[in-house]
């Protein structure tokens, strides 16, 4: 029979948005399965995946929650969205569209998740696919999406390659601690069979959120 | 709380018929995609299930076989099919029924593309007007081409160089490209204003880009439809093209994400369709097929209907509340107590009709039942997506959130028949 045990863990919910092809599901994968193919099929309504981590000596399992770009899935976000601790923007710096919708995803995000005080909610934009072309297709500046950044509440900015795994394990650790801060601690029950717990990855992590 | 380790299983359920041979499957972990899935209907072993034939073949048209005389019965059906099919009028209610039970791995190639053509009515029954009917399809399909479709460098072409508009087709014009002479000064290409012409031009090259991305990750796995090959090309082009037909011809709709996966197994099926003509003209035939498969399901797709009584909200409410009528202590686990909302994993279960829970080829044989059903393939839908549910009940009672989500969200591999079976089962269950 199972051992059935039940204990008390940090469950930090984020939420990953952004448009269709800026490579949400690469992150990810390359995050948690420190894998990239360029064969994902795009994400239809929204998939799951899990990862614990230590933050400060604290170990938090991080439920990531990929959804799908195309803005016909938006209505359907607010199931999604509840009770989430951060949200993570990502756009594509190759393509401007990708940044100019980003207003509205942090708009419908707020609006959507229905959380307790919209102006301190946590979020973290990632500027994805530095690796294009050299870095020679960019058609958004850095200092732009600092701006950007800058005028949503000082938002956290990293720049990655989900390609080539840069500054993707850093962004998503800042995740985590901010959305620690927004922390809510919630019952998770820990059935024998639950796989989730022994794939948990206990690696060196960057010493702070560079934020 | 506790979870309970031990639970009440509604008689019906400790029915041996669950737990077949095929039971092992149900611990499997989900297996890798296969490089290349054999464009035929796999065969199973023969499940050894009781002969609990409580479902009598009177009680509904579409019984299902019952898998213990799977492979003797397929032979039969074949030529039952072939019988069906030869026939000078197609008798459909007999068909369907014949169809229901499955294609054997002979009959599945050869017999499916014009099953399924019958099936979705786009061939009528009557076979001496298929010729005509197929002839005019076709025809009309090539004027929906030379209205609708531009070559994508055309559309680049375009973009940099407005003075080269000269679609003046006032028929299409609302939905497709726009006349030159609507173009003013005023309405740079760069302007983002709602009413600016170039916008609705945008809006069109946003989808054909979307499209195109999607379209490029289809199947990805598939030499069919993936790939260098100029075989995968033309398939990709021919994707594309019906696509973007579809979404012009139905603006409320467009394109959503995931028609792709959904026109797959039609395109493919037809493609590979003996008949070399028929085979030639899988585009045009495969168009016609996807328009009647949607118009089934295009409420699934439509974000204003998404909380109607005819959207895809209420469509997942009601597997649930069949999962509730059918087997209420899963039903409560799941949703009462793991918290797991049926729209994390059932969203794409229906709007894609399962094409991205299983291998190529059961997706086949899953899709000859959904088209086969007499009701139509929504419900039919729902009972697979249910019966999916019970098959891996005793994992389900046993996990907390995160598991059972991930469990539903990457389906393990498990014997089709006894999964149709199984869903069959629920029907004769609530008649």
């Amino acid at each position: 029979m199972h051992n059935i045990s039940q204990r008390k863990r940090t469950l930090l919910k984020v939420i990953v948005l952004g448009d269709s092809g800026v490579g949400k599901t690469s992150l990810i994968n390359q995050y948690v399965d420190k894998k990239f193919s360029q064969q994902y099929k795009a994400t239809i309504g929204a998939d799951f995946v899990t990862k614990e981590i230590q933050v400060d000596d604290k170990l938090v399992t991080l439920q990531i929650w990929d959804t799908a770009g195309q803005e016909r899935f938006h209505s359907l976000g607010a199931a999604f969205y509840r009770g989430a601790d951060c949200c993570v923007l990502v756009y594509d710096i190759n393509i401007q569209k990708t940044f100019d919708t980003l207003n509205n995803w942090h708009d419908e995000f707020l609006k959507q998740a229905d959380t307790n005080d919209p102006e301190a909610f946590p979020f973290v934009l990632i500027g994805n696919k530095v690796d294009v072309d050299g870095g020679n297709s960019r058609r958004v500046t850095e200092k732009k999406a600092r701006n950007w950044c800058a005028s949503r509440g000082n938002i956290p900015y990293y720049e990655t390659s989900a390609k080539e795994g840069y500054n993707v394990e850093e962004a998503f650790f800042c995740v985590a601690k901010i959305a620690q801060e927004n922390e809510h601690v919630q019952d998770i029950f820990f059935g024998g069979i639950s796989e989730s717990v022994s794939e948990a990855e206990q690696q060196q992590q960057p010493s702070r959120c560079a934020c | 709380m506790m979870m309970k380790k031990k639970k009440q299983v509604p008689e019906w359920l400790n029915s041996s018929l669950w737990y077949s041979s095929s039971d092992h499957h149900r611990f499997d972990p989900p297996e890798p995609p296969s490089p290349l899935p054999p464009p035929v209907s796999v065969s199973e072993d023969p499940p050894t299930i009781p002969t609990n034939h409580d479902a009598s073949p009177s009680s509904s048209i579409s019984s299902a076989p019952s898998a213990a005389d799977d492979t003797s019965r397929h032979g039969h059906a074949h030529t039952q099919l072939l019988v069906e099919l030869s026939r000078k009028v197609i008798d459909m209610r007999e068909l369907r029924r014949v169809a229901s039970q499955g294609l054997s791995d002979a009959a599945a190639q050869a017999l499916r593309p014009t099953l399924w053509k019958l099936l979705l009515g786009c061939l009528p029954p009557d076979r001496a007007l298929w010729s005509s009917e197929l002839a005019k399809k076709r025809s009309q399909y090539k004027h929906f081409k030379d209205d609708l479709l531009i070559n994508p460098s055309e559309i680049i072409r375009r973009m940099h160089n407005s003075t080269s508009h000269d679609i003046d087709d006032a028929k299409f014009q609302s939905r497709t490209l726009l006349a030159r002479s609507q173009i003013t000064h005023g309405d740079h290409p760069l302007s983002l204003r709602k009413t600016s012409i170039w916008n609705q031009f945008f809006r069109d090259t946003e989808i054909i880009e979307q499209i195109d991305r999607d379209v490029k990750r289809t199947h990805p796995d598939m030499h069919f439809f993936s790939g260098d090959s100029q075989f995968a090309k033309s398939n990709q082009e021919a994707f594309k093209n019906i696509l973007i037909i579809f979404a012009k011809l139905n603006p409320g709709i467009r394109y959503v994400q995931g028609m792709n996966e959904v026109l797959a197994p039609l395109f493919y099926v037809f493609r590979n369709d003996p008949d070399e003509e028929n085979a030639a003209f899988a585009e045009a035939d495969t168009f016609f097929c996807f328009v009647e498969l949607l118009s089934g399901f295009q409420d699934n797709f439509c974000k204003q209907l998404d909380n109607s009584l005819v959207g895809i909200r209420s469509t997942i409410t009601r597997l649930s509340q069949l999962l509730k009528e059918h087997d209420e202590e899963l039903w409560r686990h799941l949703e009462i107590t793991t918290k797991v909302n049926p729209q994390f994993y059932a969203f794409r279960w229906i709007t894609l009709l399962l094409t991205r829970e299983f291998d190529f080829s059961d997706i086949l044989h899953i899709w000859d039942t959904l088209l086969s059903d007499p009701e139509g393939p929504k419900e039919t839908l729902l009972r697979v997506c249910c019966a999916m549910l019970i098959l891996v009940r005793r994992r389900l009672l046993a996990g907390d959130f995160t598991s059972n989500l991930k469990l539903l969200q990457s389906y393990p591999s498990t014997n089709i028949s006894h999964l149709l079976h199984v869903a069959n089962k629920l029907h004769v269950q609530s008649v």
